[in-house]
């Protein structure tokens, strides 16, 4: 029941972008074109899930030990070495995307290493910290965050290929529409509120 | 180590001294794994990129207009290294650019000459006949379709805009339902002149700068009927500066094949005195068309 | 708007039914012939498809029927004198495009002397071959409006076959009512030409469709066809009835496929025009160089039909129904609804002229469109099911990919999404405008 829990909570309860409101940089920068947009969720989800599990497994077992019944509390390093796991998976998938799919690579461009500074995989692994999770519920709840994540950004970028044909008031054109209907996507969600 | 969660309270806290060594080891340890692990990636999974398309990128302009035929200006550098394409082709870059190019791959400069557009029409509002009540898209490929477009002449410049839409130097400016090219701020990336229906955009020397105002084949006293700016082919250019001009059935034009030096100068231009104001310099033309001096 | 499916009335989903539809003006009125002119000026180019080559210079002279044009290529018409007399030579006038384009000029002698060029036939006993040879001869093509060259539409490819023809006497437009008064007056012809369209495809199934508003000469028409093979069938009165695809669907329930032809369908469309010009060219063996023309529109003194031979002036034709009333606001050549507005009073009759229209201002003002509110009137009145809307907001944003993908290329340019536009927007201009943009990039 918690993983059910977990699992809707992370999706649609608690949407990292659109409750949480983390992520916005990729969640606007990536959404013109659903390919793109596509591609990227493939890897948020990737590095959120790997991430996660990694991040996870460090805080249970190397922030906080024992030795010669002494307790270590290396509490403080969470965020260096939080950091340090992710920018390194990121590193990995860039380096895997350029040989595997280049045209993705090149349709990513900056917002592929952004991820790395992605307040909402940092905010995954943190909220895993902060609530305890196992190292198992941390893994479902890191992918479940980035099958989120991945939503509200194919929903975004559907929305955002119609917004590009339409014809916005002058004022509007380009980003400030965009903005407009992620706020309105934002209060669509708040309907799942109360959920769980 | 024993693994134990948090705040077990039988053990006794480390010391600050036990907790920092403890803590560079972690992050040494994790560092040196982490980078185990990518270096294994990185040479596992190499690409094999050219370094010299980099550098040529960074000596490209960098407008990705397109007007090289490639899909931007990766695309071009990654073609120019391959050996498909010359850098002369990129028609934004100076010659300064191309030959920095060509150095760097080590290859022959292609000679070339600067070129860019020419609309072909002095027909504006003022000066041509527009003889229909035009009630539609205001787009020249849309207006062409309608019964021929509403201006009298069916081979001059419709003057809605399509070419001024499409560049994207932002060079064409429409006055008084005519297109004008800025001959400063045009590279000739000739993506105007796919967008005119008319076809009366063209590609000239930059070097040159008098020029024949008029797209019309059409006898002169038809023309006469639909425009008072167009060629008529009285033959006055061809005999007064010989060489220069060439009268081909009812249109004259400048001969563009001639050297830089050769080409028909603003005093040429003076001396013809075109009787209906067709061949004009540069100059004479911008000011009749955007002061709407009557000729 | 749901197809029907009593026995007695066809129709097709989508369309519209334009109010008032200003027949009224002139259905009553039989076919008068023109007199004689001074001056014809044929158009050599009036369809798709080469122009015929002249084969007459200046100052021949030419007998009426006389081949003065011959057909360049498999896909273009013969072009045959209208009159006796002296060809003044090639001239330049305006074409039904808007453009300048070229036309024999003919002097006419008065006299109008000129013998059938071809032997007459009997259908029933000539064979296809020698049928279809005649039609080519004849320079017959479509007089629905396309200009199409007959030969080539009975010409089935390979691999294709066909079981239905139908006849088109819908003449869904409003104003015109050529075709009316050809399916009163010239009902033995016409089923004369429909059974010789069925010998020439080997098809019996062979239907004419007539709109209701018609009822005179669907009567009429039953009575004289009551046992010769072809059905007369009755359908409802919405535009646009009278286009190819939608004929087949009404009438022999099927569906030409996206971007395909009615051939795709089995089935072949012929205008009732064509049908009349064919019995024409085989019985009394001479070719097509005059039809009906409904001269009409509020402004006219006096609408009526009158048979013109091709080359009439258009000017010369008003003046046949006594003048104008008032300073017109428009000329089309055609229906209003997809008929094209002239620019010149001196442009020649075709052998697909089914009208001159002369509106007045009141109606042809000038109108500013608004943004579309998605009210999806379009789609509802779209006869093809396409979403015009959706289209237009595409070719706004110069996004000819997507309204590729949507379909543009299958648009039939019939104004029924204009017409029920509450914001006036000039959605058939943009597909146009999209269709010829996709089609100069097919050819690159």
């Amino acid at each position: 029941m918690k993983y059910l829990e977990l699992t809707i909570g992370a999706i649609l309860v608690y949407n990292f972008v659109l409750s949480r409101f983390l992520g916005i940089c990729p969640f606007l920068g990536v959404s013109k074109r659903i390919g793109t947009a596509m591609g990227m969720s493939g890897a948020v989800i990737f590095v959120m899930t790997l991430a996660s599990a990694a991040t996870a497994a460090v805080y249970r077992n190397f922030l906080r030990f024992s030795v010669n019944g002494r307790t270590v509390d290396l509490g403080f390093l969470q965020v260096l070495l939080f950091i340090l796991i992710i920018a390194s998976l990121v590193q990995l998938i860039e380096i895997m995307l350029q040989k595997l799919s280049p045209k993705l690579y090149q349709a990513l461009g900056i917002y592929l290493p952004l991820i790395t500074t992605n307040c909402a995989v940092l905010g995954a692994a943190t909220i895993n910290a902060k609530e305890n999770h196992t190292v198992l519920e941390a893994t479902i709840f890191g992918c479940c965050s980035g099958i989120g994540f991945a939503l509200a950004l194919l929903l975004f970028a559907s929305l955002r290929e119609r917004l590009e044909l339409a014809n916005p008031p002058k004022a509007f054109q380009g980003t400030p529409i965009a903005l407009v209907t992620a706020g309105i996507l934002a209060m669509a969600f708040a309907g799942f509120a109360g959920l769980c | 180590m024993n693994l134990i969660s948090a705040a077990a309270p039988l053990s006794v806290p480390a010391s600050g001294a036990e907790i920092l060594l403890w803590a560079g080891v972690v992050m040494a340890s994790l560092g040196v794994v982490l980078g185990a692990v990518i270096g294994i990636f990185a040479k596992y999974f190499r690409v094999r990129s050219d370094a010299r398309v980099e550098l040529i990128l960074e000596l490209l302009p960098g407008a990705n207009c397109g007007g090289c035929g490639q899909a931007g200006c990766a695309d071009f550098a990654k073609s120019v290294v391959e050996g498909r394409n010359a850098p002369s082709k990129c028609p934004v870059s100076s010659r300064e650019q191309k030959s920095a190019i060509a150095r760097a791959l080590g290859i022959e400069e292609e000679a070339g000459f600067q070129r860019r557009a020419l609309v072909r029409c002095g027909g504006d509002l003022h000066h041509s006949a527009w003889l229909l009540n035009y009630n539609g898209v205001l787009d020249c490929a849309s207006a062409a379709l309608v019964s021929g477009g509403p201006k009298g002449c069916s081979y001059g410049c419709l003057g809605m805009g399509n070419c001024a839409r499409k560049c994207p130097f932002g060079a064409i400016e429409i006055v008084d339902h005519i297109a004008l090219v800025h001959p400063e701020l045009c590279v000739g990336c000739g993506l105007c002149i796919a967008a005119c229906p008319r076809h009366c955009i063209a590609l000239v020397p930059a070097a040159a700068t008098t020029h024949v105002y008029c797209n019309s084949p059409e006898k002169g006293i038809d023309k006469r009927k639909n425009c008072q700016v167009g060629c008529i082919g009285c033959r006055k250019c061809e005999r007064t500066v010989p060489g220069k001009f060439t009268v081909e059935g009812n249109l004259a034009r400048v001969n563009y094949e001639l050297a830089p030096e050769e080409l028909p100068t603003d005093a040429d231009a003076v001396a013809v005195k075109c009787p209906t104001h067709a061949l004009l310099s540069e100059q004479a033309h911008f000011r009749i068309e955007q002061n709407e001096e009557i000729r | 708007m749901m197809n029907k499916s009593s026995r007695s009335v066809l129709t097709f989903k989508g369309g519209i039914a334009p109010e008032g539809n200003g027949k009224d003006m002139s259905s009553a009125i039989p076919t008068r012939n023109a007199p004689l002119l001074e001056r014809y000026r044929v158009l050599l180019q009036e369809n798709a498809g080469k122009p015929p080559k002249p084969v007459v210079a200046k100052g021949d002279k030419v007998k009426k029927y006389q081949l003065i044009a011959a057909a360049d290529g498999f896909v273009s018409a013969n072009l045959h004198a209208p009159t006796s007399g002296e060809v003044v030579g090639i001239v330049r006038v305006p074409g039904p495009m808007g453009l300048m384009t070229e036309a024999i000029e003919i002097a006419a002698d008065g006299e109008d002397s000129g013998d059938a060029p071809f032997a007459p036939l009997d259908w029933s006993k000539a064979s296809p071959q020698e049928l279809l040879a005649r039609v080519a001869d004849a320079g017959l093509v479509g007089m629905g409006g396309a200009s199409f060259p007959t030969h080539v539409k009975l010409t089935i490819p390979p691999g294709k076959k066909v079981d239905t023809l139908i006849l088109n006497g819908a003449e869904c437009e409003p104003y015109l009512t050529a075709d009316h008064r050809l399916l009163l007056e010239n009902g033995e012809a016409l089923l004369r030409g429909a059974l010789t369209f069925g010998r020439i495809l080997g098809v019996e199934n062979i239907s004419i469709g007539v709109e209701i508003n018609k009822i005179d000469a669907i009567e009429y028409l039953s009575r004289i066809a009551a046992d010769c093979g072809v059905r007369i069938v009755p359908l409802e009165v919405r535009y646009p009835q009278g286009s190819e695809k939608h004929l087949i669907r009404a009438i022999a329930g099927r569906e030409v496929p996206s971007g395909g032809l009615p051939a795709d369908a089995g089935c072949v469309v012929q205008n009732v025009g064509t049908a009349v010009a064919l019995d024409n060219a085989v019985r009394l063996g001479i070719p097509l160089v005059e039809r009906i023309v409904t001269v009409t529109g509020e402004v006219v003194r006096n609408p009526g039909n009158w048979r013109l031979r091709i080359g009439t002036p258009v000017i010369k034709a008003i003046e046949l129904a006594d003048g104008v009333l008032c300073e017109p606001g428009k000329l089309i050549l055609g229906g209003p609804m997809m008929g094209f507005a002239q620019r010149s009073f001196e442009i020649p009759v075709a052998k697909n002229t089914s009208g001159i229209l002369l509106l007045p201002p009141r109606v042809s003002m000038n109108y500013m469109p608004t943004e579309c509110i998605r009210c999806g009137r379009c789609v509802q009145g779209c006869p093809m099911h396409l979403m015009p809307c959706l289209l237009a907001t595409a070719i706004e944003g110069d996004r000819y990919d997507l309204a590729a993908q949507n379909h543009v290329m299958d648009c039939i340019e019939c104004g029924s999404c204009a017409y029920v536009c509450p914001a006036h927007r000039p959605l058939v201009q943009h597909f146009r405008r999209a269709k010829a943009e996709l089609r100069s990039r097919n050819r690159k």
